[in-house]
């Protein structure tokens, strides 16, 4: 199981790819109120830890900017949906989209049954058609980057988006092991 | 409250007031030059547009406007900028640093001194001659990186673009 309840726990310590992994909004937390993280003059390694890019930040008290980090979480977390919900939606014949933000590599190993592939196109479709009654829900490999998706749909008036929570990777895990699970490595 | 703490909420009261009431926000019309500097798909970017007048024989700023893509610093710093300007010849513009432009906010966080620079950039992209060699004190607008936060659609449209071949799926029930 995947699931985040209670949050993760974040200390000075932990490196920014691993507050990343464990929020993954967090990035966009950081830019909205603190300007960090958005281009290469306020941009921050992975490799540093949460700490350090608040000394070096200047005045960044490093326990509020935890705390905001959990709190933008929360936030966050209605637009989460759980595998187990998905599922169980589709079996009571609700309207639901599946949109896969995976790579074409990705999509042809595996996808979700009655997913689409998310190409510009699609999105252009998609942009207008924001009173579509059912549910529309993005998912990716393990939950890391599908949250962008669906605040970004939110943020242009699709209260029905959300995002897979754990990814498709969380879908074999916990809805369909028939849906085999994966890693990348490089070649 | 620390030391620390409180300096950076004064920083932060001042950087909303300058905002809360910006001067010169918008394009202007009839506009002699316009400069940008920075990306809006980075989040900064900011845009001047400055109009001249004679006077006593000198060519000098009359009015200077600007729009930003930028953070709440950015803006402000650029507001108070749009102010210091008005009246200089645009050599006299020329002269001022990112420093002075943002002086009335007190010192800067170390993650907003770009925002200064920002506003000297865009400042010394339109009152700079036309043709004229890059200045080596000029900031420079740093293109997206990879490696950094770019947007929201980029994020979820481009994820992670990897070059063809350079990764391969392993199923792990194959292990």
């Amino acid at each position: 199981m995947t699931e985040t309840n209670p949050p993760p726990a974040l200390t000075p310590l932990t490196t920014m790819e691993s507050v990343l992994a464990r929020y993954p909004g967090a990035r966009r937390a950081l830019f909205r109120k603190y300007h960090l993280g958005g281009c290469s003059s306020c941009g921050f390694a992975l490799d540093e830890t949460l700490g350090d890019l608040c000394a070096r930040s200047g005045l960044l008290n490093v326990n509020e900017v935890i705390t905001y980090i959990r709190a933008s979480h929360d936030i966050d977390r209605q637009l989460e949906i759980s595998p187990q919900e998905v599922a169980a939606r589709r079996a009571r014949g609700e309207p639901t989209r599946l949109l896969d933000l995976r790579t074409r590599e990705e999509w042809n190993a595996v996808r979700l049954e009655g997913a689409e592939f998310v190409n510009q196109e699609l999105m252009q479709g998609l942009m207008g058609q924001a009173g579509w009654p059912g549910l529309i829900v993005f998912y990716d490999h393990t939950g890391q980057s599908s949250l962008d998706a669906a605040a970004y749909l939110a943020g242009h008036g699709f209260t029905n988006a959300r995002y897979l929570r754990g990814g498709i990777d969380a879908w074999s895990q916990e809805v369909d092991p028939a849906v085999r699970r994966y890693r990348l490595e490089p070649t | 409250m620390n030391v620390d703490s409180s300096m950076h909420d004064d920083f932060q009261r001042r950087v909303e007031e300058a905002r809360r009431n910006p001067q010169n926000m918008g394009e202007l019309a009839n506009a002699d030059s316009v400069g940008t500097v920075g990306n809006a798909e980075c989040g900064d970017m900011l845009r001047v547009w400055v109009k001249f007048k004679e006077e006593n024989g000198r060519k000098i700023i009359d009015k200077a406007s600007f729009q930003s893509f930028g953070c709440e610093t950015a803006i402000a710093a650029a507001s108070l900028a749009m102010e210091l300007i008005r009246g200089k010849t645009p050599e006299e513009a020329l002269q001022l640093r990112g420093e002075e432009f943002a002086r009335e906010l007190g010192p800067l966080p170390p993650t907003k001194v770009h925002c200064t620079q920002l506003v000297e950039g865009a400042i010394r992209s339109a009152l700079a001659p036309p043709g004229a060699p890059p200045d080596a004190q000029s900031p420079v607008a740093s293109p997206p990186s990879s490696q950094t936060a770019g947007n929201l659609n980029e994020s979820f449209q481009q994820p992670r673009p990897r070059p063809e071949g350079s990764v391969r799926i392993v199923f792990l029930d194959e292990r």
